[in-house]
């Protein structure tokens, strides 16, 4: 501690996680006074239970609850959310800690998205709705859920698409192929003409690397992406005229001259014309294409689409001058003279390289590209009959088939390479051109080396050839090893073609020429060595591609915008992240790749027509549906069209921060089980086998099908349902060791609720052991079971199997009273699903430097329930063991506990304070009232006519504004609200929506946020009240809306602004109850630095602890408890009271007065909240012999003989114990939740001490919820026997001479059992104790149906009351372990220090007030307020009530008690209330 | 119904199996049942329940089991030893039984012997039908039936 004082402690928390736990922690600490950095990984909070449809044992509907917490925790002033961002590293000491977090880019910027969603309606790609488990699909734009905080867009992107990394021009090719499956053509084109003008030319020659790079070539067959980029052009091309036409704005910038218009040369110029400089391209020849003209024949690409697609480009503003070579240093001069600031060189590689052999320049011999550049200019050639063509590459093959087009007879195509392409000697060409060359006739004379020509006459008549061995050495390094030896026949032939190769012409630009014959480029900037001059393509690059000449024209014309801009031509290019997607994810949906029509190889020879037809539209489409999605945002930057805020941002990159924080809560959740490779159930190859987080989100109003129960494969409704329990739970070969501890009860509730949905649904349940064991869940689960028509089966569940034709299901299963297998047919089926340790958290333990427990869960002990081993890093939740919502909650108070303890004297350092507006005063003004009127998604606007409503609105007296939202309490309607109130000068506001219990608050906010008191606020409930309860009528349901509209509209005109009340707090706590729950809240309020009276009723601390010696995991239980007596009565803080009980309490939160009583002397404390921890006690079994035979004895009892080595015990050679003694029956008609575990941890114990023992355990259900699942498997592995017994056949107990006999019956052996025990164990209920009563009286907290006391909410305020400033934990609660009772009691004292934190409260205003002239004084009031908060008092000799206005709780009683009329209730005064009920009646 | 009493059967029985290389596990059975759901003997004879036979053992009840004729029923097929969610490796148990009834004098000691060779000739005779059921042909059939015959006058 002396370390700890002496660093400067920081007044900041770092939350890890924004789920419920994260939420929790967040609102408490920064209620509390510390400033809060919450970082959650994914783009929104509220974590998985954002994703539940209700919440069990109440049936809340999820979503509706945490929403409030949502808007509340993102609203925050002293929160700061970080989104789509992880912790790196955390360096420094508890109490001042460094933190770095990576802000992964979220691609649409938070501060100016509006959440409108007009991004989302124009993107082309679906994939998987992680929030929807997959059932369907989103965009890859979205919105992580409706009511999601920030409400905000994110773009989801993985890396690079192999397919645009394999372009040479780097197009965004998954953009393209995704506009083209949604028919966006248009959309698709301009997006190619980004990157490459030659939209029509490539769909038709390119090489398509793209292809050979597509990830769905590993799977079956890549994309036919060239055919859709084919169709894309001729549809732009056949639509032009309709099209809308861009105004293209003439260029004015720099001159640049471009020598040759190729590829390259068109590109680079098209760019720069764009960029909006003066562009002259000069071409030596006729006409402009350059390779693409003269070498391509026009059989694969006609001059039609060629000269098209030219002219589009010269549309930009290109000055193309024809017959214009540039030849000379002067040519060049001259230019410059011109005012040509920069040069572009793409003159190409248009010489035929020849063989230098004898008779190279007779008649009928060629150079390849001479001869194709003859032809396709249209000069007339002469083939003769027999062709022979030198080469095996591209233009060797066109050559070829051109020959055969001109006439030629037989064309042989000779070449040194091998046909065979698998080959490392394989030919040069592209394997479809020779197959394509094949089918039209050429005969391709492979592994041949050209020896000579043959001549007759004089005239050319053959051609010799040997045999080639090999073409690359094993470097690959062209180096032809030729048997000059072994004689080839003779290839008769008239003419001969060579086509191995091609040079450029360089005269002229002799300054840029390198030694090979190239212009020597810097690979990223195209630029050459000399200033100003630039070039690419083949002249650069010896002979390529027509993409990669245009991938090179493009970036040239950015280095000359540079160059010419005097800007870095390099900065930013050279590290262009190049990572590829990961493959992980991709689903590959089976269709095959379509097939290319083609003319007939006879029809083709004859003519130059392209062989190649064109796919139909739906053939596109199809083909382009195929697309995998690779990089699931295609970049298509539709998006950034659509986005009229600008909030799109495609280049957005990762940030790294760093924070410093006291302390941090871990509080990142738990995973799913994934439960597709336990095969036996089907998961991923069944459609109707659905996890049960899936049946979540087919259940919600919000989910996939809009609450209709559906299943997957065919929409059919389900009628037979089963539920499979412990689906990777339970399992040691799964390496589960533990029991997910929810998925009973969740399962329980989904059978529950889609039975309410579809009442002729039939569930069934098949588990192992039905694990109810929390508060109320044994009673929800009995509901189920007699009266929710839920049917229940004890087997695990062999197997699944489909029926293919029906998609129904075969469940094999064997119950345990016959031991037979059965078959059921069911339509679906759920798997309840276990948790799995995040996933998060390998990389966490190292970065945070904390240690993981055996089960890969964060360690956390017994009586550190939420510290993990790092001092000053705290857990809570589902991140270290399975649990449910309440004690995730109450973890994640517990952890705020851990984390002030250590922060107390840095509260408040680093906080802001909220400053209101000043209120509007509207005393004179009239009412001007603006309604706004919710669909809640579907939940209101599926049932009632919305839009009918807000019309009717608009007619109601004084309504100024009325307006329809799909959620009104989402934060951008809020923001809409805010400036709708000052532009229409509203001064009251009516929402028609759902719960004022849950979204008042919110609303209110909005309105003092607006300088509006929060009072001239009033809300119309037409979702519980209308659309839920009237579902099958719509017409009354939208009727009844409009009446609750318009009393609430009559309302509002009459309502007054309430002031707001402020008390003074006492900034001090009061504890009742001095065991383990009231000594932790004690020390943990203490330590928070305040003060507390501890009251105790006995006369040493400790309570029912004193009676426990052992924990499963063998904790020191005897020694904790002295360490915390010890503290408690040495803490200055903490004044303790023994022997002593609370016998009044009045006052209100913060000014509380209790009277205490020790024996005859009464003392009166003042404090500002108070703890409830009067704990539970042992239940006195009347049954199975206990207190007639001294052999029959508890669990407690049993414990201490073992504390003490207990002689007999060491003899006993049979011991039984009996579970569920005195619960789970009529008269305790609750689980006791901790008798299973405690029995198992005595076997163990015993078992360990007397190791002949033979130990029998008979039970209902074993309950060793989470981690206490493995001490049930270590009794077993001991050999202890379980026995099973059925609530209807109870063990029988009898005793002869003494000795106890105990008879029951196994179900599976079909038998009765007989034990003569030594000692018969008994394991009875936990009850509540008799003084519960009397607290509650004095509280006017209420109990539950079992005693136990009732907090506010058994979901998310699982630790208050709701009479504010009272907290409970511990056993008064419910029945719990240790560990869960030291978490709660921490909650309690984090809870409790969020009010005394601070020296004042603000109190409720809606109170009741007197009007003292017209009271009577008859006392009334004072006797039914449950609160005493009227008072008759002597007022001028008159009696007269008078209102406590601090105690008032606003419910109404002395109102609508009063006979005189004197007492109202503002907010509810009469003429409000008497005006809403005249305008119903009279509507 | 009978009555078992367990203070008369044999408390060490159980840990004899579990002793046992490939019983290891044997008494982590929590009997779930999906041995027994999963099992193809089970499937055609209601009475063969492989959960039972793991009862029977962990209460003692040695003579019952190890005399039993069930414990040779086990096709040895690890399907239930696949799907065990407590890894109790069934069939191995069922090895572990049948050493134990052979050693004490339960079953013959050529018994183990037996069933391996019935495993395979039902395996033989599973060919046979099959290639009979595709490809129908007298001399097959005559064939089957002739060994089937030569097996039953074991």
């Amino acid at each position: 501690m002396s370390d700890m004082e002496q660093i400067e402690k920081k007044g900041a928390v770092l939350v890890i996680g924004a789920g419920i736990a994260g939420i929790q922690s967040s609102l408490d600490l920064a209620n509390s006074g510390f400033k809060v950095y919450l970082v959650e990984e994914s783009a929104a909070i509220g974590g998985i239970m954002a994703q539940l449809d209700k919440t069990f044992p109440t049936n809340d509907c999820a979503m509706c609850i945490v929403s409030p917490k949502l808007v509340e925790c993102g609203r925050h002033l002293n929160i700061e959310l970080l989104t789509n961002s992880e912790l790196m590293s955390l360096e420094g000491e508890a109490g001042n800690f460094r933190a770095r977090i990576f802000k992964h880019p979220r691609f649409v910027d938070l501060d100016d998205c509006t959440g409108c969603g007009e991004c989302a309606a124009v993107c082309p790609v679906n994939t998987i709705s992680v929030f929807d488990e997959g059932l369907v699909q989103t965009t890859a734009v979205y919105k992580p859920y409706a009511q999601a905080f920030p409400n905000a867009f994110v773009i989801e992107k993985n890396e690079t698409p192999p397919c645009q990394l394999g372009c040479p021009a780097n197009i965004h090719v998954q953009g393209y192929v995704a506009l083209a499956a949604k028919g966006k053509y248009k959309e698709a084109y301009d997006l190619i003409r980004m990157n490459n003008p030659f939209v029509s030319v490539c769909g038709r020659v390119c090489f398509h690397p793209c292809e050979t790079q597509c990830y769905r070539g590993e799977y079956d067959e890549p994309i036919d992406i060239r055919s859709i980029k084919k169709f894309i052009a001729d549809y732009v091309h056949s639509h032009h005229e309709e099209m809308e036409k861009a105004e293209i704005a003439k260029p004015a910038g720099e001159k640049v001259a471009i020598i040759g218009a190729g590829p390259a040369g068109l590109t680079c110029g098209f760019y720069l014309a764009r960029m909006g400089y003066r562009v002259s391209i000069f071409e030596k020849d006729s006409q402009a294409g350059g390779m693409m003209r003269s070498c391509i024949p026009p059989y694969r690409l006609s001059r039609e689409e060629l000269d098209w697609e030219i002219g589009e480009i010269l549309k930009e503003g290109i000055d193309l001058k024809l017959n214009y070579p540039i030849e000379s240093a002067s040519d060049i001069e001259k230019l410059k003279a011109e005012g040509f600031k920069a040069f572009y060189v793409g003159i190409g590689a248009q010489l035929s390289k020849m063989m230098g052999i004898e008779g190279e320049n007779m008649k009928g011999v060629w150079g390849g590209v001479d001869f194709l550049k003859k032809v396709n200019y249209g000069e007339k050639v002469d083939v003769g009959k027999k062709v022979a063509v030198v080469g095996g590459g591209n233009t060797a093959i066109d050559c070829a088939r051109t020959a055969l087009r001109l006439g030629a007879d037989e064309v042989n195509l000779i070449c040194l390479e091998t046909r065979n392409l698998e080959s490392k000697d394989r030919m040069p060409a592209h394997s479809w051109e020779i197959e394509e060359a094949e089918e039209e006739g050429v005969i391709i004379r492979d592994r041949r080396g050209f020896k000579g020509i043959e001549t007759e006459n004089g005239r050319l008549c053959g051609v010799l050839t040997t045999y080639c061995e090999s073409v690359f050495d094993k470097d690959g390094v062209f180096a032809p090893v030729v048997c000059d030896d072994i004689a080839m026949p003779i290839i008769s032939a008239d003419t001969l073609i060579i086509a191995i190769g091609q040079g450029s012409d360089l005269s002229g630009f002799d300054f840029l020429k390198s030694n090979r014959g190239t212009v020597s480029i810097d690979p990223e900037t195209f630029a050459t060595n000399i200033d100003g001059f630039f070039a690419g393509g083949d002249v650069a690059t010896g002979p390529a591609s027509v993409v990669s000449a245009i991938g090179q024209g493009h970036e040239a014309a950015i280095s000359i915008d540079r160059y010419l801009r005097g800007e870095d031509l390099i900065a930013g290019r050279d590290n262009i992240d190049r990572t590829p997607s990961t493959k992980d994810k991709l689903y590959v949906p089976p269709e095959s790749r379509v097939e290319i029509p083609e003319l007939k190889p006879e029809d083709r020879i004859c003519n130059f027509d392209e062989i190649e037809l064109s796919l139909t539209e739906e053939e596109v489409r199809r083909e382009a549906n195929r697309c995998l999605s690779c990089g699931i945002c295609s970049g298509c930057l539709q998006c950034e069209i659509a986005c009229e805020a600008n909030a799109i941002k495609h280049d957005m990159v990762g940030e790294m921060v760093d924070i410093e924080v006291g302390a941090v809560i871990l509080a990142n959740g738990a995973d799913k089980y994934d439960p597709s490779h336990k095969y036996e159930y089907g998961y991923g190859m069944f459609p109707n086998v659905v996890t049960s987080i899936q049946f979540e989100r087919i259940l919600s109003a919000s989910g996939p099908f809009a609450g209709h129960i559906e299943r997957p494969s065919d929409s059919k409704k389900p009628r037979k349902i089963a539920w499979i329990q412990c689906v990777g739970s339970r399992d040691t070969v799964e390496h589960k060791h533990y029991c997910s501890s929810v998925c009973c009860m969740y399962a329980i509730k989904e059978a529950v609720i889609a039975k309410e949905h579809e009442s002729e649904i039939e569930p069934t349940i098949f588990y192992m052991d039905l694990r109810a064991y929390g508060k109320d869940f044994e009673a929800y689960y009995n509901r189920a079971k007699e009266t929710g028509g839920v049917r229940f089966v004890r087997s695990r569940v062999g197997k699944v199997l489909e029926i293919p034709e029906t998609g129904n299901l075969m469940v094999y299963y064997s119950t345990e009273d016959n031991g037979r297998q059965f078959a059921e047919e069911f339509d679906m089926v759920v798997l309840s699903v276990g948790f799995e340790p995040s996933s998060s958290l390998a990389e966490l333990e190292n970065r945070l430097g904390i240690r993981l427990n055996r089960h890969s869960f964060v360690e956390t002990s017994t009586f550190r329930p939420v510290s993990t081993s790092r001092e000053g890093v705290f857990v809570c939740g589902p991140t270290s063991a399975p649990k449910d919502i309440p004690e995730t909650v109450t973890q994640a108070s517990g952890a705020v506990a851990g984390a002030e303890s250590i922060l107390a004297s840095a509260r408040g350092t680093a906080i802001a304070e909220k400053v209101y507006p000043p209120e509007r005063d509207i005393s004179r003004e009239q009412p001007r009232i603006g309604v706004f009127i919710c669909h809640c998604g579907i939940n209101i606007g599926s049932v009632v006519d919305v839009p009918s409503v807000v019309d009717y609105a608009k007619g109601l007296p004084n309504v100024v504004y009325a307006s329809e939202n799909l959620f009104t309490c989402s934060q951008d309607t809020q923001e809409k609200m805010k400036s709708i109130i000052e532009e229409y000068k509203l001064n009251k506001v009516v929402v028609a929506s759902c719960s004022p219990r849950t979204h008042e608050p919110l609303f209110q906010e909005t309105l003092r946020e607006s300088g509006l008191n929060p009072r001239l606020f009033e809300m119309a409930n037409i979702r519980d009240q209308c659309s839920w309860v009237h579902r099958e009528n719509h017409e009354a349901a939208t009727e009844k809306s409009k009446y609750l509209l318009h009393m609430a509209v009559a309302k509002a005109a009459l309502l007054e602004p309430l002031p707001s009340v402020t008390l003074d707090v006492n900034q001090s706590a009061l504890v009742i109850g001095g065991g383990l729950a009231g000594m932790v809240s004690a020390i943990s309020i203490a330590e928070q630095g305040f003060d507390v009276n501890l009251i105790e009723a006995e006369n040493e601390l400790g309570g029912n602890m004193r009676n426990i010696y052992f924990t499963p995991a063998k904790d020191d239980v005897q020694g904790y408890l002295q360490s915390l007596i010890e503290t408690v009565e040495e803490h200055p803080r903490i004044t303790v009271h023994k022997m002593t009980r609370v016998s009044n309490i009045e006052g209100y939160i913060g000014n509380y007065k209790t009277t205490i009583t020790n024996g005859e002397t009464e003392k009166k404390i003042e404090h500002g909240v108070i703890v409830v921890a009067t704990g539970a006690e042992e239940y006195k079994p009347d049954e199975y012999l206990y207190g007639s035979n001294v052999n029959v004895i508890t669990q407690n009892e049993l414990e201490e003989k073992l504390f003490n080595a207990d002689k007999g015990l060491k003899k006993a050679k049979n011991i039984v114990m009996i579970q569920c003694v005195g619960s789970r029956d009529e008269k305790h008609p609750y689980c006791s939740r901790i008798c299973c575990t405690k029995a198992i941890k005595n076997a163990i114990e015993l078992a360990e001490a007397n190791p002949k023992a033979n130990i029998y355990i008979l039970y209902r259900d074993i309950r060793t919820y989470g981690f206490n699942e493995e001490y049930y498997e270590k009794a077993r592995d001991a050999g202890v026997v379980f026995i099973r017994y059925n609530d209807s056949e109870k063990p029988v107990v009898s005793q002869i001479d003494g000795k106890i006999k105990v008879e029951v019956k196994d179900a599976i052996l079909e038998a009765d059992i007989a034990i003569e025990p030594d000692y018969l164990v008994l394991a009875p209920a936990i009850v509540p104790r008799a003084g519960a009563v009397d607290i509650s009286r004095m509280l006017k907290a209420p109990l539950n149906e079992d005693g136990f006391f009732l907090e506010a909410h058994v979901k998310l305020r699982p630790v208050d009351f709701a009479t504010e400033g009272v907290f409970l934990a511990g056993l008064a609660h419910a029945p719990k372990t240790m560990d869960e009772t030291i978490s709660q009691a921490m909650a309690a004292a984090a809870r409790a220090c969020t009010l005394i934190s601070k020296d004042k409260y603000t109190a409720e205003s809606i109170v009741a007030n007197v009007n003292q002239d017209v009271c009577v004084g008859c006392g009334i009031c004072e006797a039914v307020c449950p609160y005493s908060a009227p008072k008759i008092i002597i007022k001028d000799g008159k009696k007269v009530s008078e209102v406590n206005v601090a105690l008032c709780k606003g419910c109404g009683n002395c109102a609508c008690s009063c006979p005189s009329g004197a007492m109202e209730q503002l907010g509810f005064k009469y003429n409000q209330t008497a005006t809403m009920l005249e305008n119903a009646l009279n509507l | 119904m009978t009555t078992i009493v367990l203070n008369q059967q044999d408390p060490k029985f159980k840990e004899e199996v579990a002793s046992r290389p490939g019983a290891e596990n044997f008494k982590l059975c929590f009997t779930c049942g999906t041995c027994t759901a999963s099992c193809p003997v089970a499937e055609v004879n209601d009475e063969y329940d492989p959960r039972k036979i793991i009862r029977m053992s962990v209460f003692g009840m040695r003579e019952a089991v190890l005399g039993s004729d069930v414990i040779w029923m086990c096709q040895r097929c690890y399907v239930c030893y696949a799907r065990c969610p407590q890894n109790v490796k069934f069939a191995d148990v069922m090895g572990v039984l049948r050493e134990m009834a052979v050693e004490e004098g339960y079953a013959p000691k050529e018994r183990i012997e037996e069933i391996e060779e019935l495993d395979r000739f039902c395996q033989e005779l599973r060919c046979d039908l099959v290639q009979n059921m595709t490809n129908p042909d007298e001399k097959m059939k005559s064939s089957i039936k002739a060994k089937l015959d030569k097996h039953l006058a074991r």
